[in-house]
């Protein structure tokens, strides 16, 4: 019995205080893929402050302080963090319940550009970590819904970091095509073409505005003020659009408002490659995504991820369904190269091309010095199914590699505890807990049955 | 590359049609195809399934699903059923020979869980066929009659290998209604082409959270109180309704057996009049299929997430003496593997999803593995017209979740989460499931490992035929025909590095 009650106290002695992991650490002998292309045998990879201090060979290891956290990658595969382009990653806990969303004002103004994700973002989501141990550091947490939904939050997975989590705020403007609004395309980009307009008239009339000397917006000025950054060319206008005349449309909007255009979704993409890829706009799609499930999706193509990239169209993948599973990015990745995109370009396509896409290529997407030292340490192929994460590194540290499913899971590991599986009386013959008869389910406590 | 039909299952003999007799003994009427097995006696299926020739697959790496698993061996396929699987098997006169070499060979897939068919894409309001959310029990009701054969989502799911799949009503209904089990055949014009001869019919229903959302602002159930409450009051309903016909039946007969005897002398000493003809209780087809249900010729498939919900299913069940074939969904399946594996009640579970909605929060990777462990009968299902182009995938992380944690599951294993473990739920794994001689030849010819993300289906046969063949034979529905004019032929694979191949 008192190793019962031993292994009790143990669940219940509280868990001791996480160590902060060293300032330092150092990843030896993997196969590194850089992020841009390259690769590198046998690489050390020095972090130090939470960015990549340094790249290299072998000799390298013995620069670290004696302190550093050391792993040995030797026989593993060393990416990026994986970037998780649009999605809503704490800003939704249960999709089915409008009390844990966060990701769109109530109230159905089509624009909403003022509305920034990072000020809704729950740092302490189930969701983080159950990504984090799959190999995403960092997320593009998108609001949803209106015409234009709001602005994009860069966030590094540092779970229960309220203050920190945060990598950059607003850095896109997201928004919807197709029948985004008043249940017409035509109307939604003659939204789009006043809201725009009205923002560049509103640049340059601030002062009027403020003494209600202008005619009326389309919008509020916050929300007006919120897409200058877009119109000036320094962030870019994440648009969802499935059906290729909407694509067309949304590059041509691009080119008339020199607006820095990434496309989603775009399961009809490859039928427009050629005018993508001389516009240079990204499309960000999920390659599974080959049904036609409405008419804006009839020509969705498990290849279209593969025909982009021929094009010379830059492809980032994503997983774009509800977001407790953006680590099924790595099989969507998976499922393009069975599709006929290149390796190397999938790989690419979750890591570098979704910083590029989102213009954050400075500090995410690849491991050079300087940049965030977001790093994942894979038992194989991260593409494949057989493959984990065996040490994920946020910001130079590594994570726990633990969840809210990794305890579920662990607490349900033996069902000894709770007693017979012979529990199952006819719903009338239920012992009652007042006539001392056993109960049919033991509580922890009672002896394990076996 | 032309294709021969399997032959229609009408031919099979096996689709009855109700007469509405005199001379026969009355029973509670039934229009069912026969049942199928330790559900009631199955009926022997026709020796000879298809016309086709014979048909030898050489040389691929064969997993039978029933064990075996050989690294190079053979497969005959004569009359539409397997013949013999093994190495160096000879290839009888007229046989057509396939290559196989480097090729993997599985049973074909098997979904319990899917609504192809009923929610056709398009989604437009013209294909919402899957839910009869008119009152919240609808156990009349038939996923067969609003199945619409033309739905593109069947040719992506049977170039994913799978061959046969449960068409479930939605789970909107406590008691949402009957259950078909079809196979993907090409250029069907009717669901009586292509339902699986003999199987028999499921019954669907629904715990938690769905029927409460959809009639809690209406006539109820509003909470999982008022589900339980429905259930019992149904299957009440359905011992009421199976002793009203066993009564006539009863008086039926003491009339058939006294139908030639002179009928007693009246009060007057005449001859009195002989006795009416019992007539039939009114038919209730609702109540007829819930005690189909109770005689165990219609299995359960139940629509039921958490392990405490689950656990008063099974007590329910038992009070009213009906089992639980399979629960699906059921995220917390592994809180109450014990339980499942005593009460043989199969699990059709995803390998991943979770959290979308409060009944699925605790979700998690080893659900699948943690059932297996404990000696129940785990089922990788999809619910979905995209996952169910690729059960393999969810087979493969669900079996890697599991050795994770040290759990032993072997490849034949996980393959009979998609295979014998479905064709066990459905009751048609006498016929299909593995690859068994005297089975019929549902199989999938896969480019290489059927658990790699990189794997496709190649080739999928039914009944011993060709449905599918990369490149050459590609069957499409009506519906597209015309959309998408020009389009790019598909995109060449590229080889994986091999480096990465060897990495794990």
């Amino acid at each position: 019995m008192s190793h019962i009650l031993l292994a009790a106290l143990t669940l219940l002695a509280p868990a001791p205080p996480a160590r902060p992991a060293a300032p330092v650490a150092v990843v030896t002998g993997g196969d590194l893929h850089v992020g841009d292309g390259t690769v590198v045998k046998n690489a050390t990879v020095l972090m130090r402050d939470g960015k990549f201090a340094a790249v290299g060979g072998p000799e390298l290891a013995a620069s670290a302080p004696a302190d550093a956290t050391r792993v040995d990658a030797t026989g593993k595969v060393v990416t990026p963090g994986l970037i998780a382009a649009d999605n809503q990653l704490g800003l939704v806990e249960i999709d089915l319940e409008g009390s844990t969303h966060d990701d769109a004002r109530s109230g159905d103004h089509p624009i909403r550009a003022a509305y920034d994700a990072s000020r809704a973002f729950h740092a302490e989501s189930s969701l983080i970590q159950v990504q984090a141990i799959g190999g995403v550091t960092t997320a593009a947490v998108a609001p949803a819904g209106g015409l234009l939904s709001g602005q994009v939050a860069w966030v590094d997975l540092v779970h229960g970091d309220h203050r920190g989590a945060l990598s950059k705020a607003g850095v896109a403007i997201d928004g919807n095509l197709g029948h985004s609004y008043d249940n017409s395309r035509a109307a939604a980009l003659a939204k789009l073409h006043e809201v725009l307009t009205d923002a560049q008239v509103f640049r340059g009339r601030k002062d009027a505005y403020e003494r209600a000397q202008t005619r009326p917006f389309a919008a509020h000025a916050l929300d007006l003020q919120a897409l200058q950054p877009a119109l000036a060319g320094q962030i870019p206008l994440t648009l969802s659009a499935d059906r290729a005349s909407d694509i067309l449309a949304a590059i041509d909007l691009a080119k008339e408002y020199k607006l820095r255009l990434v496309v989603v979704g775009g399961s009809e993409a490859w039928k427009v490659a050629p005018e993508l890829a001389a516009a240079k706009v990204p499309v960000v799609v999920q390659p599974s995504r080959n049904l036609p499930s409405s008419f804006d999706t009839l020509g969705a193509r498990l290849d279209n991820a593969a025909l982009l990239a021929a094009a010379g169209v830059p492809v980032v993948i994503a997983w774009l369904d509800d977001s407790h599973n953006l680590r099924n990015m790595t099989q969507e990745a998976g499922i393009a190269v069975a599709n006929g995109l290149p390796w190397a370009a999938a790989l690419r396509a979750i890591t570098l091309e979704p910083a590029v896409a989102y213009g954050q290529s400075a500090t995410h997407g690849s491991v050079a010095v300087g940049k965030v030292a977001n790093l994942v340490v894979w038992s194989g192929d991260p593409l494949e199914l057989s493959s984990r994460p065996t040490h994920v590194f946020v910001r130079g540290r590594a994570i726990p590699m633990v969840s809210r499913q990794t305890l579920l899971r662990d607490r349900y590991r033996s069902l000894d505890k709770f007693g017979s599986a012979e529990s199952t009386k006819s719903t009338d013959a239920r012992p009652r807990p007042d006539t001392g008869a056993a109960a049919t389910t033991a509580t922890t406590a009672a002896p394990p049955q076996k | 590359m032309s294709s021969r039909r399997p032959r229609s299952p009408v031919i099979s003999g096996l689709v009855l049609f109700l007469a509405c007799n005199r001379g026969t003994p009355p029973q509670p009427p039934s229009d069912d195809a026969a049942p199928a097995s330790d559900v009631a006696g199955r009926t022997a299926a026709p020796a000879v399934v298809s016309d086709g020739p014979p048909r030898l697959f050489r040389n691929a790496k064969v997993m039978t699903a029933a064990g075996d698993i050989f690294e190079r061996a053979d497969v005959l396929v004569v009359g539409g059923r397997i013949s013999a699987v093994g190495p160096g098997l000879a290839a009888p006169d007229g046989a057509v020979v396939v290559d196989a070499a480097g090729k993997t060979i599985t049973p074909g897939i098997i979904d319990t869980h899917s609504h192809i068919g009923v929610y056709a894409a398009p989604g437009l309001n013209g294909h919402s066929d899957g839910n009869e959310a008119s009152a919240p029990n609808t156990a009349y009701a038939r996923a067969e009659d609003a199945y619409w054969p033309q739905d593109p989502q069947i040719d992506r799911a049977r170039a994913g290998g799978v061959t046969t799949a449960q068409i479930l009503p939605g789970s909107a209904n406590l008691i949402g209604g009957r259950s078909v089990t079809v196979r993907f055949l090409p250029d069907a014009r009717s669901v009586a082409d292509v339902k699986f001869p003999g199987a028999p019919y499921g019954l669907k229903m629904a715990c938690g959270e769905n029927p409460k959302r959809v009639y809690g602002d209406k006539s109820g159930p509003k909470t999982r109180m008022g589900n339980a409450a429905g259930y019992r009051d149904a299957f009440q309903k359905a011992k009421e309704y199976e002793r009203t016909w066993s009564k006539y039946q009863k008086d039926h007969a003491d009339w058939d057996k006294n139908k030639g005897k002179p009928p007693p002398a009246g009060k007057d000493g005449q001859p009195g009049k002989p006795p009416d003809e019992p007539q039939p209780p009114a038919r209730d087809f609702g109540l007829e299929t819930l005690s189909l249900v109770l005689k165990g010729e219609i299995l359960v498939h139940n629509h039921c997430y958490r392990a405490d919900e689950m656990s008063q299913m099974l007590d329910l069940a038992k009070a009213y003496g009906f089992k639980i074939r399979s629960f699906h969904h059921a995220v917390e399946a592994y809180k109450i593997a014990d339980r499942l594996a005593a009460a043989d009640t199969a699990a059709s579970i995803w390998a991943d999803w979770w959290g979308f909605k409060a009944e699925a929060f605790d979700g998690i990777l080893e659900n699948a593995a943690l059932l297996h462990a404990a000696g129940g009968r785990s089922i990788i299902h999809s619910d979905s017209a995209t996952g169910i182009q690729r059960l393999n995938h969810e087979a493969a992380k669900a079996m890697h979740a599991g050795r994770r944690i040290g759990i032993d599951i072997s490849e034949n294993d996980a393959l009979r989460w998609l295979t014998a473990n479905p064709a066990w739920a459905l009751g048609i794994d006498h016929e299909v499931g593995t690859l068994t001689p005297g089975k019929r030849a549902d199989l999938v010819v896969w480019s290489g490992d059927p658990f790699s993300v990189y794997t496709r289906a190649e080739q999928v046969y039914i009944d011993g035929e060709p449905v599918f063949v990369r490149g050459t034979y590609e069957p499409g529905t009506d519906f597209e025909l015309g959309y998408n004019p020009g389009a790019a032929p598909p995109a060449a694979v590229q080889p994986v590095p091999s480096n990465m191949s060897a990495a794990h």
